[in-house]
């Protein structure tokens, strides 16, 4: 039988740790999102050098594993001088990592749209961003919706890295309130389901806006 | 009003043009035949620049198409372009792919823009589908809203590549029924295709090609009866007789 009392008596812990841990996840898919479309754009624009600064952000960052990354913010600024609180380090690294899946996602999503549409768009005399404005994006947007959703879910798991810097996120504090009542399996097990509590809501709005999406054609 | 002189293409190692002279006057229909790889296609597509010429010299409206200062998209708007498969946007009514150009590249105020397409709806003749989406029509009316929406630009030259090669039999007269009548109007036309029928019909003049090059140009009457290339004689033969 689960410790209830566990939950009940650390409640304000575990509320700290939700609070920081949706307000990482938050300030990051914000941040992926505007960092990942550019990246993305710098991707698939015809202009040679920024294809290769797209590319080579996406083939790092995404082949190398995300605790590394927070590291990097957490301990490897800091010797150039460049000071996070381990909050801001771990926001930062999420950001960094998801914006490059979330980069990947966005470009094979305006890349699926048909050829021809552009070639339509561009040969009645629109211009490359209008053609994009109207004719590509609208659709690569129902294309892009269901893996962009994928990312934020991993997103928000992704975010309990911010544990291992001591974060102050559900992890970092599921830590804490099992070295305070030397209880592992039903501290952790909460945790999990203030996890949940994020995942699922998501999950479902996803498969929503997938639905609507799909019927709107 | 088109005017090729010695042009030529490359992809990569690929020789797809090859020494093409061509010359389009205003208000001719010109229909392209010849087997597939010609470069038939590759031809049309080079008049609005969606592919550029390696070498030589191309002139439409009295632009040269590919000089660097060239505005592509002032001479597109004047460019009216079909394609095989219909290329209409999915994600928009009949109405806002035919209105789409005319307001954002024209300036056309929605009425404006609405009346005009309805004016090329009522002239296609699918006026009812206004508020459809494509994929509620059938192929033969999709291609039809193409053409419509190609007109409302008011071009000078309308191109057709294939334009009833995905269309299955049943629907491919409609749509050359609307071609039809654009040619008695007396638009330039530049037609690729394998309908023959609507070849000797309506062109002003055939340009017979095969592997890059121009082997023969004639009258239709002059070509249906007597091809002079070997090549051109094949070819016929082997598409009119099955």
């Amino acid at each position: 039988m689960l410790r209830f009392s566990i939950l009940v008596e650390h409640w304000d812990l575990y509320m700290q740790g939700f609070g920081h841990t949706i307000k990482a996840s938050v300030l990051a898919l914000i941040g992926s999102l505007a960092l990942g479309t550019i990246i993305a754009i710098f991707r698939i624009a015809p202009i040679r050098p920024l294809n290769w600064i797209g590319t080579a952000y996406v083939e790092f960052i995404r082949n190398i594993p995300l605790v590394l990354i927070v590291f990097v913010f957490f301990m490897g600024l800091p010797a150039v001088g460049i000071r996070f609180d381990s909050f801001t380090a771990g926001t930062l690294g999420l950001m960094v990592y998801t914006a490059a899946f979330i980069a990947e996602a966005i470009r094979s999503g305006i890349q699926a749209v048909p050829k021809g549409q552009m070639e339509a768009a561009r040969s009645s005399g629109l211009t490359y961003l209008q053609a994009m404005r109207y004719v590509i994006l609208p659709q690569a947007v129902k294309i892009v919706i269901p893996p962009l959703g994928n990312q934020f879910i991993n997103l928000v798991k992704n975010s309990s890295v911010l544990g291992v810097i001591a974060g102050l996120d559900l992890m970092y504090y599921g830590d804490l309130i099992s070295s305070k009542t030397f209880v592992t399996f039903d501290v952790y097990i909460f945790v999990a389901l203030f996890y949940l509590v994020l995942t699922i809501p998501l999950s479902l709005g996803v498969g929503y806006l997938e639905r609507r999406l799909l019927k709107a054609r | 009003m088109i005017y090729f002189h010695q042009v030529n293409k490359y992809y990569g190692d690929f020789h797809v043009l090859k020494d093409i002279n061509l010359t389009i006057n205003q208000g001719e229909v010109v229909v392209i035949i010849g087997p597939s790889g010609s470069g038939k296609s590759t031809l049309v597509r080079c008049i609005n620049r969606l592919e550029t010429i390696s070498s030589g010299e191309l002139i439409v409206d009295g632009v040269k198409v590919n000089d660097k200062g060239v505005n592509i998209n002032e001479l597109r708007r004047n460019i009216g372009m079909v394609f095989q498969h219909f290329n209409l946007y999915p994600h928009m009514t009949v109405l806002q792919n035919i209105t789409l150009a005319p307001r954002k590249v024209l300036g056309m105020s929605e009425k404006e823009a609405n009346e005009i397409a309805m004016y090329y709806l009522e002239k296609v003749g699918i006026p009812d589908k206004a508020n459809a989406y494509p994929s509620a029509l059938s192929g033969g009316q999709q291609q039809r809203v193409a053409i419509a929406r190609g007109l409302a630009m008011k071009p000078k030259i309308m191109l057709f590549d294939e334009p009833t090669s995905a269309l299955d039999p049943e629907t491919i007269g409609e749509v050359l029924d609307v071609m039809k009548q654009l040619a008695k109007e007396g638009m330039t036309m530049v037609v690729v295709t394998h309908e023959m029928g609507f070849a000797r019909e309506v062109a002003d003049r055939i340009v017979f090609m095969d592997q890059g090059r121009i082997l023969e140009e004639a009258p239709p009457e002059e070509f249906f009866a007597a091809p002079k290339e070997e090549r051109a004689r094949v070819f016929l033969s082997r598409i009119l007789n099955h």
